[in-house]
């Protein structure tokens, strides 16, 4: 494994910071007990001594080779001081190499250097070592910390991810049976019929596919979603169901959640249309106001149908996939009055805020919309 | 021997498939069909057919419903895609379960255990309170069946319940509905923080008790909000006095 510090470039340039005043200060003192050649012992000293921080970056191995808690002491002490002794050693003869070039290319004073500061040197050469181990140490501790909350943090997220696939709207299996049966009933009496209706369930069944996995697409396709939903409960319902959509043009590249729309019509049908003898009309609007999207879905309601549940956790689902999604920022409201049932849905226009269109300057409710403070 | 059968389901393409295959069968006679709950009780009860192919899911009444409205239910075959009701199915002594979408041999086979049944002269039992949207939970309507007129009760609606011979009397505002279930039946399946069965024979909405008389030692009357008078008996003022 690559040194932690050589991969990556900032924190090489720490470690060379930390290293620099150390390493001045051993320049320092060498040049200090040195005072008839001052230069000189600068010039012999301080290259090996920026030079010795790259050579303890060799205690990094040994480091990993016996982790802190894992290695009992003795172990550690019989590992790291030889290591720092062969290191120093290493070191003061790389000195001892540049005191001669440095003498042959005509600093007579140079030679001497190494000598006069045997002590200080090899002193200066194990302590170093040792604390570029200790430095060592407290590099893995933190790598290991940042790992872990890595993991967690991953953690969290593919614990999100497989609430929202539990959260995603699910087929329901009875749609498919119930439109199977039709299907075989259309086969001898209408077979053009049948076929329009595997094709439409096709669609439906592809579009489900493909876009329950993605985090937003447009509203027009959300929208054909739901309406290839209706096409196919059109042909067993018959006359009863009747739907329509009002979606201004610019509306439909806006972006939504996928299957934010289609289980409030399928909500309609079930809950609302299928309870009622004569069926009724259920309608689709998509209105934009500022950087609002609001998307009703309206169908009547039988008076004596017994409230379902099935509806409250269609619902429900659907707000906690919206919480999930954009937060509070999101709202879906549902109403059953007695002229029928009504679910509202509020989706923030995230990316298009910068862009939005001219903007009224009122608080009122879009055009068309019922104004909730009536 | 013919059967004359009934197809009640509110798919028009389902009835159709139905019919279809039961004209294959020399022995099935489609006597008519029905969209819906409310023309399936009305239907049975005009014709009289030996078998019904009910749907459950349905406007108005659930195929369980609309057994409940029945004095003398036919044999009855229920077709469905939802498999959760089977159980209820078997309880209220149903010929066959088909679970859409089925085939022709799937048919077949009920169609044989139809003729079965009916040839040992069997006839169900009336069946129990329909409860297929909730097991569990407190009854949510209350269906009467007047004549040719259904109704469908809130429980709210009702005053009060009494017995009379082996059902009850609902007193719903001025009105009295008979309905055949006892009152044991009912009281057990009515939210029992709304109704208290004051006496042996009397099912008391809470909300409408304006006060209580002393009538004789240990005897008391419970006065109405709209000035009727219903018997509270020693047990039943106990069970009073507790939850008040």
């Amino acid at each position: 494994m690559l040194h932690p510090l050589l991969a990556r470039p900032r924190r090489l340039l720490l470690y060379l910071a930390l290293w620099a005043p150390l390493a001045l200060l051993l320049v320092g003192l060498v040049a200090a007990g040195s005072p008839q050649s001052r230069l000189a012992a600068v010039a012999v000293s301080l290259p090996p001594a920026v030079l010795y921080a790259f050579l303890c970056l060799g205690s990094w191995h040994l480091c990993q080779a016996h982790p802190l808690p894992a290695t009992p002491l003795p172990r550690l002490l019989t590992t790291h001081f030889p290591a720092a002794v062969l290191s120093t050693a290493v070191w003061l003869a790389l000195l001892a190499g540049w005191g001669h070039l440095l003498t042959s290319l005509g600093i007579p004073e140079a030679g001497g250097v190494l000598a006069r500061h045997l002590p200080l040197l090899a002193t200066a050469g194990l302590l170093l070592y040792l604390l570029a181990t200790a430095g060592h140490y407290a590099l893995i501790a933190q790598l290991a910390a940042d790992a872990a909350e890595r993991r967690a943090l991953q953690m969290q997220v593919a614990a999100r991810e497989a609430e929202l696939a539990a959260l995603r709207a699910q087929l329901d299996p009875h749609f498919l049976f119930n439109s199977l049966h039709s299907v075989a009933a259309l086969c001898s009496s209408d077979p053009a019929a049948a076929r329009r209706m595997i094709e439409h369930l096709g669609d439906f069944l592809r579009a489900n596919l493909e876009l329950s996995g993605l985090e937003r697409i447009p509203l027009g396709r959300e929208l054909q979603l739901a309406l290839s939903y209706l096409q196919i409960q059109r042909i067993r319902f018959g006359e009863r169901l009747r739907y329509v959509h009002e979606v201004d043009e610019a509306s439909m590249a806006l972006e939504v959640p996928p299957l934010v729309l289609q289980p409030l019509v399928e909500n309609a049908v079930k809950h609302g249309i299928a309870q009622l003898v004569d069926g009724g009309a259920v309608r689709i609007q998509a209105k934009r106001r500022r950087d609002t999207l609001y998307l009703i879905v309206d169908n009547p309601l039988d008076p004596d149908a017994t409230p379902s549940r099935g509806t409250e956790l269609g619902l429900e689902n659907l707000r906690r996939r919206l919480a999930a999604a954009y937060g509070g920022r999101a709202l879906l409201t549902a109403e059953a009055r007695p002229e029928g049932f009504r679910v509202e849905v509020r989706v923030p226009l995230v990316a298009a805020a910068a862009s939005a269109a001219p903007t009224p300057t009122t608080e009122a409710p879009p055009a068309g919309l019922p104004d909730p403070r009536r | 021997m013919t059967l004359r059968a009934l197809i009640v389901d509110d798919e028009e393409p389902a009835r159709r498939l139905l019919a279809e295959r039961l004209a294959a069968a020399a022995d099935i006679e489609v006597v008519g069909e029905c969209r819906n709950g409310f023309e399936a009780v009305q239907a049975i009860q005009r014709l009289v057919p030996d078998v019904v192919f009910l749907d459950v899911q349905m406007p108005k009444l659930d195929g369980f419903e609309v057994l409940e409205l029945l004095d003398e239910p036919p044999a009855v075959v229920f077709t469905t895609a939802y498999d959760e009701y089977a159980l209820r199915a078997f309880e209220v002594h149903a010929v066959d379960y088909l679970l859409k979408p089925f085939g022709e041999q799937r048919l077949g086979e009920a169609l044989a255990r139809l003729r079965e049944r009916l040839a040992r002269g069997e006839r169900p039992a009336p069946p129990p309170l329909a409860r297929t949207a909730r097991a569990g939970a407190p009854l949510e309507r209350v269906l009467v069946r007047d004549g040719e007129r259904i109704h469908v009760l809130a429980p709210e609606r009702i005053d009060y319940v009494e017995a009379r011979g082996d059902g009850v009397v609902l007193k719903v505002g001025d009105r009295r509905l008979r309905k055949a279930t006892p009152l044991g039946e009912l009281a057990a399946e009515l939210d029992p923080r709304r109704f208290l069965r004051v006496h042996r024979s009397y099912l008391l909405n809470l909300e409408r008790l304006a006060g209580l008389e002393l009538y004789a030692k240990d005897s008391r009357v419970a006065l109405l909000k709209d000035g009727s008078r219903i018997p509270v008996s020693r047990a039943g003022y106990a069970r009073l006095r507790e939850l008040l």
